[in-house]
């Protein structure tokens, strides 16, 4: 769980679709700060997370491009030159070249701007902060930038800067964890996560409680992980990404405690909250190796199709021999998968609840041979599903009737299982499962309808400027066409209020 | 540096303990608790020594041993829950006591003989072992074996594994364990049988005696026909499906109320 699991919860802040920056020719790394700069201080003269969000979707796509010059160039066009930040900033960039410097000097001059907000300054140590992860040599100086940065965010309390700063926090746990002592990190995460519960800081909370659970369980506490989870409430506010992790650490909880009917519906839940499977396979892979072992645990078989998935395809191929030996019943062909394949899983922190699925496999076997006989002898059963002794067979098929996995009976005298007949499809649990899908559609669409948004103050513009009104309907206009789906909601959202 | 007191206090302790003399155990256990509280030890404070954690780390051993002997599990459990400060938080500071494991094997079985199945593997989980290193450490191998048995249900596997004890604490509660196993094995019986001759109900379920036999036969509230040697397990009857009408029509409504405000 250490390195795979997280590179796809990165690659999850550049996810969500609605890249404007999409213009035919790339910007460059510079520009594009530049640009990120303009959207923020935008973001906070109109109190519009919004722009925030858009630029830290761009996180992960511009992270891979940073280095020292353009780090660099970026700050001394945001600053002028005495500005004390830029120092700040610049002394935790490595000194540049003569010939740099001359760059530097000649930039000033057209620079005459105002101080940018302080959330630029934060924006920038985010950058620095992700640019000194890509080499180990530089961890102890992100470790301090980290808590620099951290008492500096504290200090200023700002709203607007809170998007940015649950970025931060989620680079602070990338710094302790690459450093190899995240435990010491979690005083800080419980600490922060109390003061943003407080100040009703959603972001900064979600991800603070991603962090501790993360933590927890990377240390395998899943005690604390349950009592967190249970004494906490997750900021239904909070972005996608973050309901995505969320969910995936509760699935996991959840599975350890066998209440796999729990796990399975969270996991569910991280696998439509996740970003589409390409842009963040690591985070889809983890989830799908975990919701397979799940679903078996709770006597289903996964569909065939999601290990043709093209990028599940290779990920899951020890959990592929897995379901098939379950699907047969066949321990032996089950014990031989699990020897083969005990590393990855145990990479997974998979290994246990696979162990877990050992009664699976015999309780599925019996089944099997429920429904293809009518009479078996005890002696058949042990020998077909490889069982030790006729004993250990009458007292397993024993346990299977009573947990009401078979219908049947064992008659003792003979040494032989009588099955039978099956129950019908229908009854009052159909119309359970049917309600429950019900629920979930009226649910995901008054969540919809909550979720659309209309710009901020709009109104108040169309009434102070008259003449405006024909660019506002060519606004509208582009909107209509842009947002393609809004307008699907509209008429029904009209006639019923 | 632990009270000078205390340290004979836990000389005594050890020789008491191993002579076997448990009521004097017991008093000195609770002297020794009163000077472990009064060093701040117990439950550690401060930034206490490593010889002077070894030292609570023994006396709450021999404390959670002298608890299982004296049958005393809720007394275990205070003891085991103290000691994991000392197994997780000092880990890194302390050399790792011989008796960890098995006291973390007799926690798994406690836990396993009080069928909370669910505490058994979040404890397992959280065990600071490789996934397959849990089946080479022979005190964590057995409880998990018991659990793996005892859910797939070869219970005269569990039956057979009883005298394979890896401690002499393991076997106090194989007793509970068994209780448990021949009420679980009972009701298999009453779902799968019809009935059941006396001399096989007997071997299925343990029993070496027929009067045992009789006496959980009654218990359970079979009929037991002594004449033709059976047991007749009352069949259940077939309940009745009621059509749960009053929760249909409820929920038709709030589909009602919720397609008028859809449409």
């Amino acid at each position: 769980m250490t390195d795979v699991e997280m590179k796809p919860v990165d690659e999850k802040k550049g996810d969500k679709p609605v890249e404007e920056e999409k213009k035919p020719v790339p910007l460059t790394p510079t520009a594009e700060i530049k640009a990120n700069i303009a959207l923020i201080e935008r973001a906070v003269a109109t109190l519009e997370p919004r722009f925030t969000h858009r630029v830290l979707r761009s996180l992960t796509h511009l992270r891979k491009r940073l280095d020292d010059k353009i780090l660099r160039d970026a700050i001394n066009e945001s600053y002028t030159p005495d500005a004390a930040s830029r120092k700040a900033l610049l002394a935790w960039l490595p000194e540049p070249s003569s010939e740099q410097s001359m760059d530097v000097d000649s930039q000033p001059a057209k620079q005459p701007q105002p101080e940018p907000v302080p959330e630029v300054e934060v924006y920038f140590r985010l950058l620095i902060l992700h640019h000194l992860l890509v080499s180990p040599t530089t961890y102890p100086k992100a470790l301090k930038l980290a808590h620099d940065t951290i008492e500096k965010m504290q200090a200023l309390n700002r709203r607007s800067m809170d998007p940015i700063a649950a970025k931060v926090w989620y680079a602070v746990e990338r710094v302790y964890e690459l450093s190899g002592d995240l435990a010491d990190a979690r005083p800080h995460f419980l600490a922060a996560q109390r003061t943003a519960a407080l100040r009703h800081d959603d972001e900064t909370e979600a991800s603070l409680i991603n962090r501790i659970l993360r933590s927890y369980l990377q240390y395998n506490f899943y005690d604390q992980a349950d009592k967190l989870v249970s004494k906490t409430t997750f900021p239904s506010a909070a972005g996608n990404p973050q309901h995505a992790r969320y969910h995936y650490y509760l699935g996991r909880i959840k599975a350890v405690q066998l209440n796999y009917t729990a796990a399975h519906t969270n996991l569910q839940q991280a696998i439509r909250r996740a970003p589409p499977a390409k842009t963040a396979p690591g985070f889809y892979q983890a989830v799908h190796k975990l919701t397979i072992v799940v679903e078996l645990l709770m006597g289903d078989i996964p569909e065939r199709g999601l290990f043709r998935h093209p990028v599940l395809e290779k990920a899951l191929a020890g959990y592929f021999e897995i379901v098939k030996a379950v699907r047969n019943g066949s321990l032996s062909q089950f014990q031989n998968t699990l020897s083969k394949y005990a590393a990855e899983f145990e990479a997974d922190k998979t290994y246990t609840l696979i162990v877990r699925l050992r009664q699976n496999v015999i309780k599925t076997g019996i089944r099997r041979l429920s429904l293809s006989y009518s009479r078996i002898s005890l002696r058949d059963i042990c020998v077909k599903l490889h069982l030790d002794s006729e004993e250990d067979a009458e007292y397993i098929v024993g346990k299977a009737i009573r947990d009401g996995v078979i219908e049947g009976r064992i008659v003792h005298e003979k040494g032989w299982m009588e099955c039978g007949g099956q129950k019908s499809g229908y009854g009052p649990e159909v119309s359970d499962v049917f309600s429950r899908r019900i629920s979930y559609c009226l649910e995901l669409h008054n969540q919809s309808v909550k979720a659309m948004r209309y710009p901020l103050n709009a109104h108040r513009k169309e009434l102070a400027a008259a003449e405006g009104a024909r660019e506002r309907e060519k606004e509208l206009a582009k909107e209509i066409q842009e947002g393609g789906d809004l307008d699907d909601e509209g008429p029904d959202l009209g006639e019923g209020f | 540096m632990a009270p000078p007191q205390l340290v004979q206090l836990y000389k005594e302790l050890q020789q008491t303990f191993i002579s076997g003399n448990l009521p004097q155990t017991g008093v000195l256990l609770t002297r020794l608790k009163i000077a472990l509280t009064e060093a701040g030890l117990l439950v550690p404070v401060g930034n206490p020594s490593a010889q002077d954690l070894v030292i609570a780390r023994d006396i709450l051993e021999v404390g959670a041993f002298w608890s299982i002997r004296t049958k005393d599990i809720p007394s275990f459990d205070r003891y085991f829950s103290q000691l994991q400060t000392f197994y997780n938080d000092f880990i890194s500071v302390l050399p790792p006591s011989p008796r960890e494991y098995p006291l973390r094997g007799l926690n798994l079985i406690r836990l396993l003989t009080q069928n909370r199945i669910a505490d058994f593997h979040t404890t397992l989980e959280s065990l600071p072992l490789r996934a397959d290193a849990l089946t080479a450490n022979p005190y964590i191998a057995h409880p998990i074996n018991l659990e793996q048995w005892l859910m797939e249900g070869s219970y005269s596997k569990v039956w057979n594994a009883r005298e394979e004890a890896p401690a002499e604490e393991y076997k106090f509660f194989v007793d509970s364990l068994m209780g448990t196993i021949r009420n679980e094995i009972a009701s298999c019986e009453e779902a799968a049988y019809d009935s059941l001759p006396l001399k096989d109900a007997a071997t299925l379920l343990f029993f070496k005696t027929h009067a045992e036999l009789v006496t959980f036969a009654q218990q359970r509230g079979w009929q037991v026909d002594l004449t033709a040697g059976k047991i007749t397990f009352s069949k259940k009857t077939e309940e009745k499906v009621e059509i749960p009408k009053e929760k249909l029509i409820l929920a038709n409504l709030q589909y009602a109320r919720e397609l008028e405000q859809i449409v």
